[in-house]
């Protein structure tokens, strides 16, 4: 279980440009759970997800992961158990190395990296199974150089490395938005597909309402730095894009009566 | 001809070496190391100072790696935990080993000339002729130096020091310690460029405190002419072209000589050869856009 106890980041803190992007968040995520995360532009979801990830340090509270406090851990020793994929398909993975040694990197995730060989007859075809899970062909193109490959393919290629050993959570930071619509469909499946088999506790970014309601059993507003909606199970099947949306707005509208009052514009 | 060729072929090889450690840190790690200009030397004078002193050929190579490496190390320290840039933390240890070099020889130069040197042993131990003493000698040292460095490169701390340069943020989300990676990575390279020194100093006789200068241009321009040539498909096939670019880079050195230019006029005719290498793929572009 991951528990965050009064979390809060501060940006550029005393000074004019002072940015409160995460404050006081209080929020379980139970094992095995998907939650998708929505929100506006600056609302805090991504800085949500770099605390948890160990990107920066926080200004107040704790995080805690299977009751272990990783408040401390510096970003490396975290990312032995926690999983990322971001948004820009370049990121996830090594751009000069071929497949096969982009899948021997992750398979080392959270050993000892030593003299063995990277690569050997039996892990090409353990990871020749892995590729044809995913259906794209790969598994016959292992010594190609990812960097030759489409945006779809890499990003396929990064989910299959953030969840090739098992990671304690998976933090998928708007993976699909830089994908054309067929290939965000053919990603989610296989992170569903990947998700529910391997029982993978999951925070998904998106700022699609329908992959949002569709994928995941909880989904978490956030706005201004907090999380402003947590549903799940029975009440998230029932949500519709509409309702959701309606939701979004009021936050959204919420936000710029907010930002009137500050300058004073109300009458 | 046959002269110029087998001197380029020796040049070539013990240089090569100094072009694969370069290779490490350019391309493997993306680290522009300047170290280089001060850790080649460095090799030269601790080889030269032990070997001048009647000590063992050998281990003053052995010496010199190790020598090499401390430095790359502290590169890697300046960089990793003093935040200092990688540009930077380079020249300041390139300046540092100035004075240490001095310190190390004692004087601005060491003569071999009357000493023993590996060479030495193997005329007089193995009956080697001095002329295919310094080839021989140079083929299995970069053949076993080429052979452990590919090897290494294909191992999971390879992968993972592959993956430091070439793409850091994911590198550390699958728990390398890039930091940890990168001062390997130099103290790799530094070892290997002060091992060259070391065999350099034997093979020319003396070490001179001025001859580190622009060691990291000459190593980059091996590196770039033999990617040109050669590409870099495999590990193997890159460090195999930057064994390539070395001596072609100093085939043309000694041609450049023997056209007239003057031993003086190399730094400038590299820099421009460089210069020329690295701009090509931006011009080739400029050309298809005017073109088109």
């Amino acid at each position: 279980m991951l528990k965050l106890k009064n979390v809060s980041k501060i940006f550029n803190k005393g000074t004019v440009n002072e940015n409160v992007a995460l404050s006081n968040i209080n929020l379980e995520i139970y094992d095995g759970d998907f939650v998708s995360i929505i929100g506006s532009n600056g609302a805090g979801k991504s800085t949500l997800l770099n605390v948890i990830a160990g990107v920066f340090p926080l200004d107040e509270g704790s995080i805690e992961l299977d009751d272990q406090d990783i408040t401390r851990l510096p970003e490396y020793e975290r990312a032995s158990f926690i999983g990322r994929v971001f948004q820009d398909p370049l990121m996830g993975t090594a751009p000069s190395m071929t497949i096969e040694e982009n899948l021997s990197l992750a398979l080392c995730r959270n050993k000892k990296r030593g003299l063995k060989w990277g690569l050997n007859d039996k892990l090409r075809k353990e990871f020749r199974v892995k590729l044809a899970e995913l259906g794209l062909g790969l598994e016959n193109r292992m010594n190609t150089k990812v960097k030759l490959l489409s945006g779809g393919q890499r990003q396929a290629i990064t989910l299959l490395i953030a969840t090739m050993v098992k990671p304690k959570l998976l933090l998928l930071d708007e993976h699909t938005a830089a994908l054309d619509p067929s290939t965000v469909r053919l990603i989610n499946d296989l992170t569903e597909e990947i998700v529910l088999q391997k029982g993978i506790t999951t925070l998904m970014i998106t700022h699609n309402m329908e992959y949002a309601i569709k994928m995941g059993n909880r989904l978490i507003m956030m706005d201004g730095g907090k999380v402003v909606l947590d549903i799940r199970g029975a009440d998230k099947a029932l949500l519709t894009v509409d309702e959701l949306v309606d939701m979004f707005e009021c936050a959204a509208r919420k936000k710029f009566d907010d930002d009137r009052i500050m300058l004073g514009l109300t009458s | 001809m046959l002269n110029l060729f087998l001197t380029s072929a020796e040049q070539g090889l013990v240089f090569g070496i100094m072009a694969l450690g370069v290779y490490i840190t350019f391309k493997v790690l993306d680290f522009p190391d300047l170290t280089v200009d001060g850790s080649f030397p460095l090799g030269a004078a601790v080889a030269s100072i032990i070997i001048f002193n009647g000590g063992n050929p050998f281990l003053a190579l052995v010496l010199s790696l190790m020598a090499g490496m401390i430095a790359g190390f502290i590169t890697g320290f300046l960089n990793t935990r003093a935040k200092i840039s990688g540009l930077l933390a380079g020249i300041l240890t390139m300046t540092a080993l100035y004075s240490i070099n001095l310190r190390v020889m004692g004087q601005a130069n060491v003569t071999l000339l009357n000493a023993k040197t590996m060479f030495t042993y193997l005329e007089e131990v193995l009956g080697i002729p001095r002329r295919w003493g310094f080839i021989s000698a140079f083929v299995v040292a970069v053949v076993v130096v080429k052979i452990l460095l590919d090897s290494f490169l294909k191992t999971q701390l390879g992968f993972a020091l592959r993956a430091t340069g070439n793409n850091p943020d994911m590198a550390r989300s699958l728990g390398i310690n890039t930091d940890a990676m990168k001062t390997l990575g130099l103290s790799m390279s530094n070892g290997l460029v002060a091992l060259s020194g070391g065999l350099v100093a034997q093979y020319q006789g003396f070490a001179d405190i001025g001859m580190g200068i622009g060691t990291v241009v000459a190593g980059l321009a091996s590196v770039i002419i033999g990617e040109m040539i050669i590409g870099e498909r495999s590990v193997g096939l890159a460090t195999f072209a930057a064994l390539l670019g070395s001596f072609i880079y100093r085939l043309s050195i000694g041609i450049a000589l023997r056209l007239g230019f003057a031993a003086t006029d190399l730094k400038l005719l590299t820099t421009i050869l460089v210069i020329i290498a690295l701009s090509t793929p931006r011009i080739k572009n400029l050309l298809r856009i005017a073109s088109s």
